[in-house]
């Protein structure tokens, strides 16, 4: 009877212990991307994606067309059908801010990647790319690539995201010191290609004798590589981009683009994923803001690079 | 009839009172005098290169005790001298030391340690987050905002630039004995000891 006793008991811990498990794998992991249109984004919600499976997770990506309401609709999907943690890439640093409150008053950790929202406590953790940073290397370097002479343009993102701002600040931070340097035009493409090359050729018309343009993303830097190209301007002008996309890369080696600086997108999602995982299994305490390094990638060190990242050790 | 009068205004005066108490006019621009208060990065930065970072840059250890350690056994230096805020491969190093100018150029001067280490000390490009990062004080978090964060670089870098280059650089020449302190950048991954530029905080001729 007693040994009876002591397999039932057994038999129920066991049971317990599938529960427990069984929970955790019961839970989904929202990926909401400001844009799947710029192939950036899309590495970055892919490679989120892919390490909720390798965690035993189920996981959507919703996209939010750069848009706030598109984000909202996106969040209200994701509460109402029982998502667990979204792993979220903001489209406006303030207007995202409500969304994610909402997520926090339903008990659903956020864990914002490579963008930022204005709140220190809204999202449970903010794992972010240290553009300011990246951009003060890439002012050093077009100070010392243009002798600190010339006028150049300055092609801006969305002008509500803080990276935008970071960027461009982290340039102005250096490039401002030289007198010599005169910003003769500074525009928002929106992060765009197709807004990038509509906005050079635009500043073509005003300015023809540019030196150099300085991009805050590579798909901006792309897009005005190929209006000064198709205006004949290709050589005479340095551009300069931001991110570590695979066009940009290969533009380097080519001698398209002077330089970018490589975020390293790979990281900011597999930490998000691997927070929303430890969430689940109980940790709370959280840094609230992590920076991820940025590297310079310029012709001297391209070969150690490759699209969104570094190239493996042999 | 008079009590009526009474009650209406005694009503109206405490519609008057609660509708006086519950609007309040500021001027815009005090309101935002009153935000740009919250953090002051150039006294911030005063206070923290007086109280931490020459403190810090004291305690740093020798160039050339620092260098040989990085040659000989790079993780241990790198786990035990060095600092980011970030996470990846960029780690931020305090040294000191003292050597004998070699050049000068419009970016740097040139210096050789009595061990024969070649250093380069920057004299133009006071950029980035080497004398915030290097002595591991600051961290991210203790900023609600990133562009705190980033405007306390550039006032230290500021400071430097204002306070510490202009007497050096009106008297070095070739041949002097200097003594300095500072921070360099390094890549863990990508360890180049060949080129490496220190940004200083202490630049002294003997």
């Amino acid at each position: 009877m007693r040994s009876i006793k002591i397999f039932l008991l057994l038999g129920l811990l066991s049971f317990a212990g599938c529960k427990s498990r069984t929970d955790n794998h019961q839970k989904k992991m929202a990926i909401v991307v400001s844009t799947l249109n710029n192939p950036w984004f899309v590495f970055l919600a892919q490679t989120a994606a892919a390490q909720a499976k390798t965690l035993g997770y189920e996981s959507k990506i919703f996209d939010s067309q750069n848009n706030t309401a598109v984000e909202a609709d996106n969040f209200d999907n994701a509460i109402s059908s029982g998502y667990s943690a979204i792993l979220f890439n903001p489209t406006d640093a303030n207007g995202s801010v409500a969304n994610v409150l909402k997520a926090k008053k339903a008990g659903i950790p956020v864990f914002c990647m490579d963008r930022e929202v204005n709140s220190p406590d809204a999202a449970t953790s903010q794992i972010l790319s240290d553009s300011y940073s990246g951009c003060v290397d890439l002012g050093k370097y077009f100070v010392k690539s243009t002798h600190a002479k010339g006028n150049y343009v300055e092609i801006l993102g969305i002008v509500a995201d803080n990276n935008t701002w970071a960027r461009s600040k982290g340039f102005h931070s250096v490039v401002d010191y030289y007198p010599g340097l005169k910003m003769v035009a500074q525009q928002s493409a929106d992060f765009d290609r197709n807004k990038g090359m509509e906005v050079m050729e635009s500043i073509l018309q005003a300015h023809p004798d540019i030196t150099a343009g300085f991009c805050g993303n590579d798909a901006m830097a792309m897009g005005a590589y190929q209006a000064l190209a198709a205006a004949g301007k290709a050589h005479n002008v340095k551009v300069l981009g931001f991110d570590g996309a695979g066009d940009a890369i290969q533009g380097i080696k080519e001698g398209k683009i002077l330089a970018t600086a490589m975020q390293f997108p790979k990281v900011m999602a597999q930490t998000a994923a691997n927070y929303a995982d430890a969430y689940f299994r109980g940790k709370r305490d959280f840094p609230k803001k992590i920076q991820v390094g940025v590297e310079m990638v310029t012709a001297d060190n391209i070969d150690d690079y490759i699209a969104y990242g570094k190239k493996d050790k042999q | 009839m008079m009590k009526k009068i009474v009650k209406y205004t005694l009503a109206l005066i405490v519609v008057v009172f609660i509708a006086y108490n519950s609007v309040y006019f500021r001027k815009l621009s005090d309101v935002k005098a009153a935000a740009a208060k919250t953090f002051n990065p150039e006294s911030f930065a005063k206070t923290y290169l007086t109280k931490k970072l020459l403190p810090a840059s004291a305690h740093a250890p020798d160039a050339d005790v620092l260098i040989g350690q990085l040659k000989t056994n790079p993780v241990k230096a790198f786990k035990t001298d060095a600092h980011s805020l970030d996470i990846g491969n960029t780690r931020f190093f305090m040294v000191k030391g003292q050597g004998t100018i070699t050049n000068i150029d419009e970016s740097d001067v040139y210096i050789i340690t009595p061990g024969k280490q070649n250093l380069k000390i920057a004299t133009e490009y006071i950029f980035g987050n080497a004398l915030r990062d290097a002595p591991g004080i600051i961290g991210v978090n203790d900023f609600t905002n990133s562009m705190d964060l980033n405007n306390v670089s550039a006032e230290i870098n500021k400071l430097v630039r204002n306070e510490v280059l202009p007497p050096f650089k009106s008297k070095v020449k070739k041949g002097d004995s200097v003594a300095f302190a500072g921070a360099f950048e390094l890549n863990q991954e990508h360890i180049n000891l060949n080129n490496i530029e220190i940004i200083p905080v202490t630049l002294i001729i003997k």
